[in-house]
């Protein structure tokens, strides 16, 4: 799957698409919290917001570097 | 009741973001991968045993050749020759030999008669295994001079491709220079640069998926060796013989790379490998 990305023949970590998808999927989360006005479900927004983007990361490195 | 569960779904998510922090930092730090990973393949250089003039030259850069088939040629005039002098010589040793074999055998008879002296029948039987010893220089030096022929016309000592080829007709070659590599066919492997702390997680046979820079289906293969040396820059020594010794930093050391070499398994078809590809690897774990 994913291994390496590669720019005009540069080889970037695949880190650079895996950690905008996270934070994309973090907003995403975050804007449809927002607009259900679930905030207030949860203890600590910060807290799950962060562990959040964590667990999406991690998702996403799964999912996309074929393990 | 509604408060507990508002802080147990956050802690729930947290739980999770640290087992799935774990994973991705194990996965990262302490799995046997590597970005730094290179194709190889057997490369054999040709090289004329014999100097002179490319008389004729029967490959292009590129070409694939079969083993044992003609290359090229050296001008053979000045070994033909040799081998020419050399049978001449065989010939004329081989006569001496038979001469001084001759004169023995009468001494013998003659001996039996008591009309020589025993000195003069060891004198012929000297003679005549001198000869024999002539005669048997004259015929490695014909057949030396029969290899440098042979040697004249360069064939391909593997299968495989020319690669480099700037060998024109007429160019003069030295003996033993090489003049041009055959990638060896079907020779293809992969060398991983594996950081020093990853090691300890390689062996043998481990299975390993190897994906090309260029893209495309993943290759498999398998741990074939785990290099047991590098080089190590301290150990050189200036003109006075004194130690070369680098200087580190203290807090950052950067962990040196071992190569760990990968045969590959079946390769798939149309596939184009080119030795110096980079490869990333990950190898299995258990």
């Amino acid at each position: 799957m994913l291994q390496t990305v590669v720019l005009g023949g540069m080889e970037f970590s695949p880190l650079v698409i895996y950690i905008p998808i996270a934070f994309i999927l973090s907003a995403l989360t975050r804007f449809a919290l927002h607009r259900l006005d679930w905030h207030d479900r949860i203890w600590k927004v910060a807290w799950f917001e962060v562990s959040l983007f964590v667990c999406y990361f991690a998702l996403t490195v799964y999912l996309l570097s074929g393990r | 009741m509604t408060k507990y569960l508002r802080i147990l779904f956050t802690v729930v998510v947290v739980i999770m973001a640290v087992v799935a922090g774990r994973w991705v930092w194990t996965d990262y730090m302490h799995t046997p991968w590597t970005r730094d990973g290179r194709v190889r393949a057997d490369i054999v250089t040709v090289a004329a045993d014999v100097s002179g003039w490319v008389t004729t030259l029967n490959v292009k850069d590129g070409q694939l050749v079969k083993k044992g088939q003609l290359l090229f040629s050296v001008d053979n005039k000045r070994y033909q020759a040799a081998l020419d002098k050399s049978k001449a010589n065989t010939e004329g040793a081989l006569l001496a030999w038979e001469l001084a074999k001759h004169k023995y055998n009468r001494r013998e008879a003659l001996n039996n008669q008591k009309a020589i002296s025993e000195e003069g029948l060891e004198l012929t039987r000297i003679n005549r295994n001198i000869a024999k010893a002539n005669y048997d220089l004259a015929k490695t030096e014909q057949a030396l001079a029969q290899l440098n022929l042979d040697r004249t016309e360069v064939v391909a000592p593997v299968s495989g491709q020319i690669i480099n080829l700037n060998l024109r007709q007429g160019n003069y070659i030295g003996q033993g220079v090489s003049v041009f590599a055959i990638v060896k066919s079907d020779s293809f492997y992969v060398t991983g640069y594996f950081e020093e702390t990853k090691v300890p997680l390689i062996y043998e046979n481990q299975a390993a998926k190897i994906a090309l820079l260029s893209g495309g289906e993943q290759l498999t293969g398998h741990v074939v060796s785990v290099g047991k040396a590098i080089a190590n820059t301290n150990t050189q020594s200036n003109n006075q013989l004194l130690p070369q010794v680098q200087q580190t930093f203290n807090w950052v050391r950067l962990s040196q790379r071992i190569p760990v070499d990968i045969q590959l398994d079946t390769l798939p078809k149309g596939i184009q490998l080119s030795a110096g590809m980079t490869v990333s690897i990950h190898l299995a774990t258990d």
